[in-house]
């Protein structure tokens, strides 16, 4: 082992000092920053997946769209589950409606779903919580639970459904609307799909809107491995220029654009709690080398150059990132571990568990920490911890052994 | 002149003041021969370590020559090869224990195996610290710590040992002690020695004694 090396671990780990105050410092300081790195964005990155998650569960992982309505859709269904990479695909048709229930009215999306090829594409019978998917016919209707909350709507309750399609009767003709039984409440888990959706069948969707045989789109879900966009790709390549489709990337690119843009100002405000710590470092580096001036002067008489010097205390800015980064990590893991038992314990002390649930959409913390995001933290701070050991070292590196031994 | 194993020609050292020029060293001379030892005494302020940081190429002379066998490389790589220097204020690494300090001479020059073990811990015995070896600086005395600085100087086996006041910060029986054992394990292991000191006892056991006086040998 070199010596600057092994003079760099023995000043950093001292042999019979238990607790060596500078490296302590500096370590804790750095693994505090790098363990908040890795909690704030495992939670938020868990945030983006399980939306994710929602999005491709309820609706497949490629949407195709038309310009206006597709028809013959068992045709397009037909062609583009022969395409490599589609393991299955359900037309739907979707819009606005008004359900009024003991004159409560409220305004939800409508989702029409073909049950026949349903459960090829999306998973949604495990949200349904009360009731049963299985039960929704063609005068029946299942409501996300924020729309049976706002209604007063229980199981088994009938509602009245209105259509814009029924705004275009002639003057003078009675609006009557399609009375549907609630056969299920579902709940996604996610507060903006949950407050508000209506899902019926395929074909009760069409007669609301008047589509006769056509529908709005189609959903695909994607073979295990295969990436959605080369899928998508190959899709659009079989499909007439005003039929096209797109990834859920391509559908909720803003959305995802913003969550990515918040978890980059995230990872942004917080590499300076890691900026402070490689600060905190390098002061106390200086002090250090302030304070080893003579030994660094005898180094230089010994024989060492002042390249060896330079690294023998950048090398302990390295050694306080590297340990530092390590309990970092372990730190953040821990506490994304334990994350729900803290929140749960926070929550309980506050009284403030309905009012997380409600306003931050789950009720769960989610957790997913990508290797990208682990990889950026664990080399910035090493990045900016052996940068807070050059300014010293080259301080140490600039002084004369002569004038080093005189210092005293 | 094959035996010179030292020589320094015209040295000029002269430092600022203030607006002050203050001429330490005017001009020195000395030719040290392999094998004898030196003592150069003088007053304080004579300009004596001066001297000795010039010897040992840890300062560069405002004029005059130095060559060590010869050669004008007085460089940090050769340095650690070829001299020992034992300091008035023993400067051991805190963080290391005896052993190591003693290590560290051979560290900075190259591998350090069972064979550099084995001679460091040989110097230890010698100077009396074979009980002493994994004790801190801290743990030892005054003089433990320059026998652990003497045993430093000799690790790698130099041609020459610079020693600039190494009884300074003793007391006068164990300073005593430690010159003896100096000179001693110079005279066993053939190593020239040149020793920096105000006590004209000390200066009296080597066997060329020189005076500074005015910045010139007098």
């Amino acid at each position: 082992m070199p010596w600057y090396l092994y003079l760099a671990i023995k000043q950093l780990f001292p042999t019979g000092r238990r607790f060596p105050f500078f490296t302590a410092i500096s370590v804790v300081s750095v693994s505090l920053g790098v363990a908040l790195l890795i909690v704030v964005l495992g939670v938020m990155g868990g945030f983006g997946y399980q939306i994710r998650a929602m999005i491709t569960d309820t609706e497949g992982e490629i949407q195709i769209k038309s310009r206006g309505l597709i028809s013959d859709y068992p045709g397009v269904v037909k062609k583009v589950a022969a395409v490599p990479g589609v393991a299955g695909a359900t037309p739907y048709a979707a819009g606005m409606l008004m359900v009024q229930y003991q004159n409560k009215p409220a305004f939800p999306q409508m989702r029409g779903l073909d049950l026949g090829s349903l459960d090829r594409v999306v998973s949604l019978g495990k949200f349904v919580r009360i009731g049963s998917l299985e039960a929704l016919d063609d005068d029946s209707v299942i409501l996300s639970g924020g729309l049976a909350d706002a209604l007063g709507v229980r199981l088994g309750a009938m509602v009245d459904i209105y259509t814009p399609l029924m705004l275009a009767k002639k003057d003078g003709e009675i609006i009557l609307p399609r009375t549907a039984r609630v056969v299920g409440i579902l709940e996604i888990g996610h507060q903006q799909l949950d407050s508000s959706t209506l899902y019926c069948t395929l074909r009760m969707a069409q007669d609301l809107y008047g589509l006769g045989r056509d529908v709005h789109g189609i959903n695909l879900r994607v073979a295990p491995g295969a990436r959605e966009d080369e899928v998508a790709a190959r899709v659009n390549a079989i499909l007439p220029d005003d039929v096209r489709a797109f990834s859920w990337r391509d559908s909720f690119a803003d959305f995802l654009w913003v969550l990515q843009l918040e978890k980059n100002m995230m990872m942004f405000v917080l590499l300076f709690v890691v900026l402070v710590a490689a600060f905190l470092t390098m002061s106390l580096l200086l002090v250090l080398v302030l304070k080893k001036t003579r030994e660094i002067g005898l180094l230089g008489a010994l024989g060492a150059s002042r390249r060896q010097i330079a690294l023998c205390f950048c090398l302990q800015g390295v050694g306080v990132g590297v340990v530092g980064t390590g309990l970092g990590l372990a730190l953040g893991f821990t506490v994304l571990h334990f994350r729900n038992d803290l929140v749960r314990a926070i929550t309980h002390l506050t009284g403030g568990q309905e009012l997380l649930a409600r306003f931050y959409q789950f009720s769960e913390l989610p957790e997913h920490l990508e290797n990208r995001d682990l990889a950026l933290i664990v080399v910035s701070a090493l990045v900016l911890s052996t940068l807070a050991g050059i300014i010293p070292a080259v301080m140490a590196a600039r002084l004369k052994p002569v004038e080093a031994l005189r210092s005293e | 002149m094959s035996n010179t194993i030292l020589h320094a020609s015209g040295i000029v050292k002269t430092f600022l003041s203030g607006d002050r020029r203050i001429e330490v060293l005017r001009g020195v001379n000395l030719e040290v021969v392999a094998g004898e030892s030196i003592s150069i005494r003088g007053e304080s302020g004579s300009g004596k370590s001066t001297l000795l940081h010039l010897l040992a190429g840890l300062d560069a002379p405002d004029a005059g020559a130095l060559t060590w066998e010869g050669s004008p490389d007085t460089g940090a790589k050769r340095r650690a090869a070829f001299l020992g220097i034992v300091f008035q204020s023993f400067y051991l690494i805190p963080e290391l224990d005896a052993l190591q300090n003693v290590l560290m001479a051979r560290r900075i020059v190259g591998h350090v195996g069972s064979a550099e073990r084995a001679r460091a811990k040989e110097l230890l015995t010698r100077v009396g610290l074979a009980e002493r070896m994994d004790h801190l600086p801290t743990q030892l005395s005054g003089g433990e710590r320059q026998r652990v600085a003497v045993a430093r100087a000799l690790m790698n086996s130099p041609r020459l040992i610079l020693a600039d006041e190494p009884t300074g910060n003793l007391d006068e029986h164990t300073g005593s002690a430690v010159i003896e054992l100096l000179l001693s394990l110079c005279r066993e292991t053939g190593t020239t020695l040149v020793l920096v000191t105000h006590n004209a006892d000390h200066a009296a056991k080597c066997g060329r004694q020189l005076v500074l006086r005015e910045g010139r040998f007098a």
